[in-house]
């Protein structure tokens, strides 16, 4: 067995393989629709568990919980009644585990790495505190506090300023239009939604929105008995949100950011784009455009970042999103006075996507970059885990990744061309800028 | 298979030194590490390390213009990357089996051959201009507090250099910190993966076209004496308060008391670990702030990782507690609650469970450290620099062999709690100067119940005196650091 997935992975890239994903996975229904997706790999001794939860800040539909998604995931950490916080943490430590969580719009991670002999400790503990957690309001309003702290560290970086002022400028209604962090008037709030967050993890956490992913030295039939006997018990009722639907932009937009200190001026102009699931080919397209257009053998990184020098950040593209969001593009400026023309710049390479066929030979240099990329970035089991996340959030399936490789590898530049034309419109885009207010210091 | 990923060989050719990890993986990772860096940055050209190393991993070769190169490397998404610390300068390379001659080729030319050209010097000192005019004084006020608690310690600049030494740097040099330390006798070549037979010893014969050298006398940061505890409060516009703190310690991976005080910190401050006692006592209980670590070595871009970097060997460690912002109103309490965990570590040590514990933990994480070949190839390079055995093997053999008093003594004998460099970034540096120095009680209020133990331990740090006179607590605008 292990022989074999060795001659697997050392399998040429020259040419598109015919399975991008070189690991055989078991992929496993429970009864009560918890998925259990495993990954056996020569890497020896370490074991990922990655607990994809499908639920992220897009869940936040009613006013005044933008944030809350994220702030669940610091309550996962305050324990059951079986197990308070400092038995986790004790059961974590003797397996020498490495554990974190992180939440995004449309998804929630819970990770840990170990040796593997500690595999049936953590999925029974992990099955515990997804099935009884318990936490007292006391410690639910200090958790709100350490919310609160991690804003106040993020809140030096204008980045993350802009990116705020971008979804509230391009959404209206949809939730996508605050940050995963949420809006800071509801962060401040936490403390007092403690029966709101038991609602939340009524409503959400629960086996259908869960994919448990685990991958390293393991034996799949030893990883199926172990998931059935601690995670079978857990009762299904996940309760679907009545997520708004973004109205159709019908006219560009701006924005600006006065910022209040030293800065280099930034500007993220954003399309918008559709779903991931709902139209996995224009998707695939677009992250091929966008290498064309904004990576760093295009003409425009080119001209802007090595020959002109005017940007020394310019980076962007599409990002998967269970409902329509934006291709975006980011540019950091070394002057003011050339924010204008870079804005130029930017806009009229992705219009030329519209009417001018791109090079064959550049389509097939981007498809080979895509392909190696993902065969470089599975270099360890906790990697591999990793990278498979955020498309399982959304498809709950390694086998997407395979999918979207074929299509890649299907895509022409006439097809590359009628996704330009239909996302690269003015009556889509938004553009917010940054820049150091007149008179800061 | 396995036994072939065991294979290890270190050969001393001459003055060059190879570390070879044949394996079965086709993806080939490349780690050149010069001994040498900012530390041999003439005075007056501080910088001129990191720029070079940028000019070789991110500039045109003599061959190919910059852009050229992203065009061959790009279908293979193979990269090259550069890291210059103190005393290493680090290149990386990583491709695919499938690629590796034509990446060869190109990476031999970069870093043998470079282009030297103009606009690619202008480029890369804008990055480091930029990096320390605005994302380090601007944009990431933790990074800020433990950058200005090394320069303060150790009189040295930030290895990416001075923003008025890099303004004036030219090819020359460049091309001269080049000729006198990217010598073979500085040189280690480590190689991981599915490399054909025969190419460790063409890699080997190639870079002997570098000149053969001698060691780099590397100069040894003397840390500056400190008399007493002093302040500095770095002055500018953000939302709230971080803190840094610490001092010179003696102990480095090659001190034999480094795996005593390994265990310490474990316990004590681990990096973004919810288990260290400073992040229970400060943030899970108290809610304070995101979290508080304490390191025993240096960490650079913590906040965005969660394993520290290999190649960043330093002959001078420094002890640092890390307080993540806290919100205005209650930084005077946070820091005196800080150096509370810091008297209670020195005073009452581990006790002998939490000793157990900690062990337990580290024998087993140690490994995750080296879950990429890369990170393997710097941990084996680092443990040359340090003269240590492999490093994940030498940590569980110093630990196990370690008795909860040989960790409590290595505690005593190498902290402290007296004559700290203590750093914090703040708007309000005058209000924060006035309640230092004023040394009045800072009761804490909390939003929810606290237990009776927790309150009244409050009262105790509440009143802790800082004992600080006008001359130890200074205020100093940002943009005088870094200049």
């Amino acid at each position: 067995m292990r022989y074999l997935l060795g001659l697997v992975l050392a399998m040429s890239l020259t040419a598109a393989p015919s399975r991008i994903f070189p690991y055989g996975y078991d992929q496993h229904d429970l009864p009560n629709g918890m998925r259990l997706v495993t990954i056996p790999t020569d890497f020896p001794n370490i074991v990922s568990v990655y607990i994809v939860v499908s639920v992220g800040s897009r869940h936040e539909v009613e006013p005044g919980k933008s944030g809350f998604a994220h702030f669940f995931e610091h309550c996962m950490f305050r324990g059951t009644a079986k197990n308070p916080p400092q038995m986790w943490e004790a059961v974590m430590k003797a397996a020498g585990a490495a554990t974190n969580a992180y939440t995004s719009d449309d998804l929630t991670v819970y990770h840990a790495t170990f040796a593997k002999e500690a595999l049936q400790l953590i999925l029974e503990l992990e099955a515990d505190r997804f099935q009884n957690l318990e936490y007292s309001e006391s410690a639910f309003r200090t958790e709100a506090l350490a919310v609160n702290g991690e804003y106040n560290k993020n809140s030096s970086e204008p980045v993350n300023q802009l990116h705020e002022k971008l979804r509230e400028t391009a959404f209206e209604k949809h939730t996508y239009r605050h940050t995963t962090m949420g809006f800071v008037a509801d962060i401040k709030a936490m403390p007092n939604q403690y029966a709101y967050s038991k609602e939340f993890f009524a409503r959400f956490y629960r086996p259908e929105n869960v994919t448990l992913v685990v991958v390293g030295d393991v034996d799949q039939k030893v990883v199926r008995e172990l998931t059935a006997k601690y995670w079978g018990p857990w009762k299904k009722g996940a309760v679907k949100p009545a997520i708004p639907v973004e109205p159709v932009q019908t006219a560009e937009r701006k924005a600006h950011v006065d910022w209040p200190t030293a800065t280099l001026p930034w500007m993220m102009i954003g399309y918008k784009t559709p779903g991931f699931t709902e139209n996995m080919r224009d998707a695939a397209a677009l992250d091929l455009i966008a290498s064309l257009a904004l990576g760093k053998t295009s003409p425009l990184y080119k001209k802007l970042v090595i020959d002109e020098q005017k940007n020394d950040v310019l980076a962007g593209g599409y990002e998967n999103h269970a409902d329509p969001y934006l291709f975006m593009v980011y540019a950091r400026v070394k002057k003011d006075a050339d924010v204008p023309a870079v804005q130029e710049a930017i806009v009229s390479t992705l219009n030329g996507f519209k009417d001018t066929l791109v090079d064959a030979k550049k389509l097939e240099a981007v498809k080979s970059n895509l392909r190696y990329s993902f065969a470089l970035g599975l270099d360890n089991s906790e990697a591999i885990a990793a990278n498979l996340a955020s498309i399982i959030a959304l498809t709950r399936t390694p086998e997407t990744m395979n999918q979207v490789y074929d299509i890649y590898a299907s895509l022409t530049p006439e097809d590359l061309r009628e996704v330009a034309q239909k996302y690269f419109v003015a009556a889509g885009r938004t553009v917010v800028t940054l820049a150091q207010k007149k008179g800061a210091k | 298979m396995r036994v072939l990923a065991l294979l290890v060989s270190v050969v001393a050719l001459q003055a060059m030194e190879v570390v070879a990890l044949p394996g079965q993986s086709p993806i080939i990772n490349f780690r050149f590490v010069f001994r040498c860096g900012s530390l041999n940055d003439p005075a007056g050209k501080e910088g001129v390390a990191a720029l070079t190393a940028a000019m070789l991993a991110r500039g045109g070769s003599a061959q190919a213009s910059y852009s050229e190169i992203l065009e061959k490397m790009y279908p293979m998404a193979a990269t090259v990357g550069d890291q210059t610390d103190q005393e290493m300068l680090t290149i990386t390379g990583m491709t695919h089996l499938d690629n590796l001659e034509s990446y060869y080729a190109t990476l031999r030319e970069m870093m043998l051959q470079p282009g030297w050209r103009p606009e690619d010097l202008k480029r890369l000192r804008d990055d480091q201009l930029t990096f320390l005019r605005v994302s380090l004084r601007q944009n990431n006020d933790e990074e800020l507090g433990k950058e200005v608690l090394y320069n303060l310690l150790q009189g040295t600049a930030h290895s990416v250099g001075r923003v008025s030494s890099l303004e004036k740097l030219t090819v020359a040099d460049l091309k001269a910190f080049y000729k006198q330390h990217l010598t073979q006798a500085n040189l280690t070549i480590a190689l991981a993966g599915k490399y054909p037979e025969g190419f460790v010893e063409r890699v080997k014969k190639d870079f002997g076209q570098l000149p053969v050298g001698r060691a780099s006398a590397v100069k040894r940061v003397v840390p500056k004496p400190i008399g007493q505890t002093r302040v500095t409060i770095v002055k500018k516009p953000t939302l709230a308060v971080a803190y840094s703190f610490g001092f010179p310690i003696a102990v480095t991976r090659s001190h034999p008391d480094y795996a005593a005080l390994l265990v310490a910190n474990t316990w004590f401050g681990p990096h973004r670990s919810s288990a260290g006692n400073l992040y229970q006592r400060m943030r899970e209980i108290r809610g304070l702030n995101y979290g508080d670590y304490s390191y025993i070595e240096y960490f650079p871009r913590g906040m965005d990782q969660f394993e520290p970097d290999p190649n960043l060997a330093r002959r001078q460690q420094i002890f640092q507690m890390w307080i993540r912002p806290v919100e205005p109103k209650t930084a005077h309490f946070a820091l005196r609650l800080a150096l509370h965990e810091l008297d209670r570590l020195l005073d009452k040590g581990l006790t002998e469970s939490d000793f157990e514990d900690t062990r337990s933990f580290l024998s087993r994480n140690v490994n995750l450290l080296l879950k990429t070949k890369a990170n393997e190839l710097g941990y084996r390079i680092d443990s040359q620099f340090y003269g240590t055995g492999e490093y994940t093997e030498a940590v569980k053999k110093a630990i196990a062999g370690l008795t909860v008093e040989d960790v409590n003594r290595a505690v005593k004998k190498h902290l402290r709690k007296d004559r700290l460099e203590i750093v914090a970034v703040a708007e309000d540096a005058e209000g924060l100067q006035k309640q230092l120095l004023g040394d009045g009680p800072s009761p804490m209020t909390y939003n929810s119940p606290k237990l009776a133990d927790i309150l009244e331990e409050d009262k105790v740090v509440s009143t802790r005196k800082l004992e600080l006179k006008a001359a130890q607590v200074r205020i100093v605008p940002v943009e005088k650091f870094f200049q």
